[in-house]
């Protein structure tokens, strides 16, 4: 027999997943901005019933620590978790290898974490230029991020991003090769970590963080998510690597 | 003719589960084989290893010479439609047929919307909204559609009405008419699609029951009627796949009886029937050979 080559070239094949994850674009991409600004617009009208009742009485910094913007993430990691089980399955039954199907979804996962992270950012930057939202208000950039620049405050959401994806991941590859199994591993190995940080942290550990906390910059903790979140999704591609699509 | 298929030895447990038990077969390049047996037989299994979708316990298999694991050379020429296929959240039947067009190199948009309408697909709607014969008919039009080098299609028509049915035949053969290839069809409507099948593969508790030529089984068996005594003198040493007696007269299904045979059994004055490949799947996957009609 002839030596066979592959009727679809590589690049294309995994362009062909990334259309996959977007083929109905509503829950990725337009969704999540409907409920991000209607999150704001509520946001905005609390903070307009509070400075009209409080008038001079309110403090300067009254409405810095909004945490609007924190769902999203997790919306992300809930979409990841989805289109490992689902999309995996189905991007299989369309004869796609799991190689070219998990490059084709860490790559929309990249480009996604790009487009959030700019959008926030921009928007963190029509926010400084109206005088918050014309109500001295902070939702696209609170907290530790009000006194950052673009570019960290972008970078910052970009890295966050692509951590909760990660992770998101991670699960739902967990999932699709030890079904439930794979998620009581998954947890429990979670639980176990969050018990050795704590262990740590009340060691030696509290003042190490509070210190590295304290002396490096915003861009230099969140660079450090980066690698967390490459070990993550390396770990996601281990998993899924030999992961049946029976269901 | 070349080997599409071979598959050496394969196996997949689960457990203590013995899904496929060391099945050896070939499916040759061209016609469309039958993969029958009951429910739980193995057939999706077997599917699933000869698409890389799953991992063999033991044994090989190979599509055009290669593993079909991870093997993008062989998956682009393949298009498996399984019964229990998943489809992302959001997905509308249009998004199921838009992105299989990107994945399928010879896959044919003007047939899949020509089917849309033959099947009458409500392609708007969600996929998760549709019912079990509405998913059925979109998997249908993309493994129709696809023009795979290699076209497996598991219970292709679970849910679909006799009409559908009948849709599902007619095109899946127009189009095999027009663009040759090797099709593997399971199903457990085998009377159905038996005048379709070119090669029978006959999957049983894991085991592979029956490998041959649908023409073969066909005039194989027959069923032979009269005197206790005339039939068993007739069927003594030959293959008895199923019995039935009343009252003295008896009924008997039997394997590999040729034309000389069955002059003989009429001659012996007996009646000769013959069986369909259904009947002969029933008795040979599970039917008692023995059943005795008070």
């Amino acid at each position: 027999m002839t030596t066979l080559a592959a009727q679809i070239p590589a690049r294309q094949r995994i362009a062909a997943v990334m259309r996959l994850h977007v083929a109905n674009p509503w829950p990725t991409v337009i969704l999540p901005w409907i409920v991000l600004l209607g999150v704001h617009a509520l946001t905005w009208s609390i903070w307009a019933l509070i400075s009209h009742y409080a008038g001079d009485t309110l403090e300067p910094e009254a409405f810095r620590y909004a945490g609007g913007v924190s769902w999203l993430v997790i919306y992300m990691m809930v979409i990841a978790i989805q289109a490992m089980n689902a999309g995996f399955r189905f991007a299989l039954g369309l004869s796609a290898t799991r190689r070219d199907y998990y490059v084709g979804t860490v790559a929309v996962f990249g480009l996604m974490a790009l487009g959030y992270g700019i959008g926030l950012g921009l928007l963190a930057l029509v926010e400084r230029a109206t005088g918050g939202w014309w109500l001295d208000g902070s939702f696209y950039a609170p907290a530790y991020l009000y006194d950052e620049p673009f570019a960290v405050v972008a970078f910052h959401y970009v890295a966050l991003y692509l951590l909760f994806t990660s992770m998101g991941s991670l699960i739902g590859a967990m999932f699709v090769r030890w079904r439930a199994y794979g998620l009581y591993a998954y947890f429990a190995g979670l639980a176990l970590a969050v018990v050795a940080f704590v262990w740590w942290l009340v060691g030696a550990g509290g003042d190490a963080l509070v210190g590295f906390l304290r002396d490096n910059p915003l861009a230099v903790v969140m660079a450090w998510t980066l690698p967390v979140s490459a070990v993550l999704a390396l770990l996601g591609w281990l998993v899924i690597r030999r992961a049946p699509s029976r269901g | 003719m070349t080997a599409m298929i071979e598959a050496q030895g394969l196996s997949r447990s689960f457990g203590s589960v013995h899904a496929v038990r060391d099945v050896t077969f070939a499916v040759e390049e061209g016609g469309v084989t039958g993969l029958l047996g009951r429910n739980g037989a193995g057939k999706t299994t077997l599917m699933n290893l000869v698409s890389g979708q799953d991992f063999a316990s033991a044994g090989t298999v190979r599509v055009a010479g290669e593993d079909p694991v991870e093997n993008a050379r062989v998956l682009t020429r393949l298009c498996f439609i399984k019964e229990s296929q998943s489809y992302p959240d959001a997905y509308r039947g249009r998004h199921v047929l838009a992105i299989a067009a990107r994945f399928f190199p010879h896959f044919d948009a003007h047939l899949a919307t020509r089917l849309v309408d033959d099947f009458d697909v409500p392609v708007n709607r969600m996929m998760k909204k549709m019912s079990r014969g509405q998913r059925s008919a979109v998997g249908a039009i993309v493994g129709i559609a696809s023009g795979a080098e290699l076209t497996m299609l598991d219970e292709p028509y679970a849910g679909l009405d006799a009409v559908a049915r009948h849709v599902f035949y007619d095109r899946l053969l127009a189009d095999y008419a027009r663009r040759p290839r090797t099709i593997v069809l399971s199903t457990h409507l085998i009377d159905e699609a038996a005048d379709l099948l070119d090669h029978v593969l006959v999957i049983h508790q894991g085991r592979l029951e029956i490998d041959a030529a649908a023409e073969d089984l066909r005039g194989t068996a027959v069923r032979l009627v009269g005197r206790a005594s005339d039939v068993d003198a007739f069927v003594d040493g030959r293959e008895v796949l199923g019995r039935e007696s009343i009252a003295g007269i008896h009924s008997v299904t039997v394997a590999g009886v040729d034309a000389q045979g069955r002059e003989r059994a009429a001659a012996a004055g007996l009646e000769v029937a013959p069986v369909s490949l259904q009947q002969l799947i029933v008795h040979r996957t599970g039917a008692p050979v023995h059943e005795e009609v008070a």
